[in-house]
């Protein structure tokens, strides 16, 4: 069947004279990475410039850092992703140690939204901006990033990426994915910066070290 | 302003009456936009390189658009979503609809949308009895207060704290202290609510990628992710000019926008959809709907000028840096877009009567097309929509009033022929002489009295040729 609208296009191009008289650019080329310990650095410090909380930590270091977290930030309940790299840091374990109740990361959102605490491994890093990427599937729920009141994403030095454009390359074949960069924020009330308005208030990341 | 498409816009008689509190708080708004954007432009040493890639990506798009608007609706039909096609608003509001009826859909919850705006969708749910909320903060406000918004990008600009207590407390019976943090809670805790029950999220896009089918949409608070993945069903509705070819070239627009339009190095939260979600036990929508809007797009594309509009990527930079925006705010331009690339939106989407006025809500001074992340040039298409509507081409009529029909063509023949230039300069100083009080002209008869009605006009008596001559003279000694 003949789509009215692109026949309209179509119609309208060829009117105007003017079709493919460009042809789609070459974009500038990407940034490259720079020393790990660099990237890590560049990482944290624009995190923190934008409100977000992150730290290098040792595997064995999570225990300790999971534990003064549920102290300071008052952690009742916690949901976390479903995905080795959080199980092999023993983190369910750590967070049942300290009364924590885990919701399951399959629960409905009403549950979830019920968390003070959503923890995720990040698929990706980006140092230039300190944003975080993050993949969706039963594993790894959109909504344990988004409903908790505190978003923990852990980071393993393989998620940094130089530039979007090379998370781009890997995940554009993906069904879904989000950049997260900072916690929740808005000036619309007198253009007074507010944290945490629908999603998390607290935007935390730990970059584990290579034992 | 928000809603139905609008009969006439008197951009000229609101602009007499704008209230008090729109031209300082728009201004403190733009003001706080043209120095975080300053700030985050600077730290990119390509910067103008980006800008005309940006430029040649959107110009490419726009002239092989039916090529990728193909492709598009392949790709997510595909990955399992539904495109539907609306060629006007009423269209696209049926399609809406139509997807509501059919799954019993009683609330809605929305994310930021300039399309839903441009069609009015709120009052057609509304009005079959769905109900449907705002979810962007400064949204939300303006909402309940029954407006439309007044900066793109802070809806709410115009609102002081007080005011929004009071009406959350009118509106929502709750009791709100005229404090923005403690205002944000509560409306954070009424939308969790309302973001968790709703039966249908609606959204628009910033990008739709068409070498995938992904949707592609920026918020900074997280309302976006809420309405895109809490409740089982998506509709997009997004107009046809907002494809982009492929990833690489989405990394040079989002890095134009963020930068262009809040001053951020990128916004808090980027989502990339592509098809509803894909198993079971995962969270996001069963269901994704891409509703593409035509409503004139496909018509304006064959003007080479006019249609260089559509290259926008709706960062509101122009605005933020526009004289006459900062004075008279969003609602002078009278639908839902404002500002300088409204100026140019408005009077080619609408009949050229209906917006005849907005090509000239501007002085030209081309400081929009400076920051334009996407290179459009604003003040040119301004001129060519002012030719439009003073003496129409192949794609308007006419549209001026007689009288200021008749002013221009006759100021045209005057500047064209020097000597009723210089007659002109010669006569008009004697022609003023009654009017003239201390050097000043300062009440004239209407319609010059719009004029002087705000500000004297300087007497004629200085004639420029003369004063030139002598210039030239006393240079060369």
């Amino acid at each position: 069947m003949p789509n009215p609208i692109l026949e309209n296009i179509r119609r309208s191009l060829e009117r105007s004279g003017q079709s493919g008289s460009i042809p789609l650019p070459t974009v500038l080329p990407a940034r490259q990475a720079g020393e790990f310990d660099a990237e890590t650095g560049l990482f944290m410090e624009e995190l923190r410039k934008i409100g977000g909380a992150a730290q290098c930590l040792p595997a064995g270091g999570v225990s300790e850092a999971l534990r003064m977290l549920v102290g300071t930030e008052a952690i009742h309940k916690a949901v976390l992703w479903r995905t080795p790299g959080l199980l092999e840091l023993h983190i369910p374990e750590i967070l049942e140690e300290t009364g924590v109740t885990l919701v399951p990361a399959g629960a409905a959102p009403s549950s979830l939204a019920e968390c003070d605490l959503g923890i995720t491994e990040a698929d990706f890093a980006l140092p230039e901006t300190g944003s975080l990427g993050l993949f969706s599937s039963p594993e790894k729920p959109r909504a344990v990033s988004l409903l908790p009141r505190i978003h923990l994403a852990i980071v393993r030095p393989q998620a940094f990426r130089p530039d979007l454009h090379q998370v781009f390359a890997e995940a554009r074949r993906q069904p879904y994915l989000v950049l997260i960069t900072g916690p929740s924020r808005t000036s619309d009330i007198e253009l007074t910066l507010t944290l945490g308005v629908h999603g998390p208030q607290k935007l935390v990341a730990w970059i584990i070290e290579e034992e | 302003m928000s809603g139905e498409t609008p009969g006439y816009i008197g951009f000229g008689e609101y602009s007499q009456h704008v209230p008090h509190s729109i031209p300082s708080a728009v201004k403190q708004a733009t003001d706080r936009f043209v120095g975080t954007r300053a700030a985050r432009v600077a730290e990119i040493d390509q910067w103008e390189e980006l800008r005309q890639i940006g430029s040649d990506i959107r110009q490419h798009t726009l002239e092989n658009l039916d090529r990728y608007l193909e492709t598009l609706e392949a790709r997510v039909t595909e990955a399992g979503g539904q495109v539907h096609w609306a060629s006007s608003a009423e269209d696209a509001r049926q399609a809406v609809l139509q997807i509501a009826r059919d799954r019993q859909v009683r609330s809605v919850v929305k994310a930021k949308s300039m399309a839903t705006e441009e069609i009015g969708l709120n009052h057609a749910l509304e009005a079959a009895g769905i109900r449907t909320l705002e979810t962007d903060l400064g949204e939300y406000i303006i909402q309940l207060a029954g407006m439309g918004p007044s900066h793109i990008i802070v809806p709410a600009v115009h609102l002081k704290k007080e005011e929004i207590a009071a009406l959350f407390r009118e509106k929502l019976g709750v009791d709100a202290p005229a404090d923005p943090v403690e205002l944000t809670r509560i409306a954070r805790e009424r939308l969790r609510h309302e973001f968790l029950t709703a039966d249908m999220g609606i959204s628009g896009a910033n990008f739709l990628v068409a070498e995938t089918g992904t949707l592609v949409m920026v918020t900074n608070e997280g309302n976006g992710r809420m309405c895109t993945t809490l409740p089982d069903l998506h509709v997009a509705v997004v107009g046809i000019d907002k494809v982009v070819p492929d990833w690489e070239s989405l990394t040079v627009l989002l890095k134009l926008l963020s930068r262009s339009a809040t001053g951020q190095k990128i916004t808090t939260y980027t989502q990339f959809i592509t098809g509803p979600r894909r198993a079971e036990g995962e969270s996001g929508p069963k269901e994704f709907h891409l509703v593409l809007l035509d409503n004139g797009r496909s018509r304006i594309l064959a003007d080479p000028v006019g249609r260089q509009v559509f290259k926008c990527i709706r960062c509101g930079a122009c605005a933020n840096v526009c004289p006459v925006y900062k004075n008279v705010g969003g609602y002078a331009y009278g639908w839902f877009i404002s500002g300088p690339i409204g100026a140019i939106l408005s009077p080619q989407m609408l009949d050229t009567q209906v917006a005849r006025e907005l090509p000239y809500a501007s002085t030209l001074c081309g400081a929009c097309a400076e920051v334009c992340p996407v290179k459009i040039p604003i003040p040119t298409i301004l001129r060519h929509l002012r030719h439009r509507m003073a003496q129409g081409d192949e794609f308007g009529s006419p549209a001026l009033p007689a009288p200021v029909g008749a002013a221009a063509r006759m100021t045209s023949l005057a500047l064209s022929r020097s000597w009723i230039y210089r007659l002109g300069t010669r006569l008009l100083p004697f022609a003023t002489a009654l009017l003239r009080r201390d050097g000043w002209l300062k009440t004239l008869p209407y319609p010059l009295s719009r004029w002087t009605s705000v500000r004297p006009l300087p007497a004629f008596g200085a004639r420029f040729r003369q004063w030139w001559k002598a210039r030239v003279r006393s240079e060369n000694g």
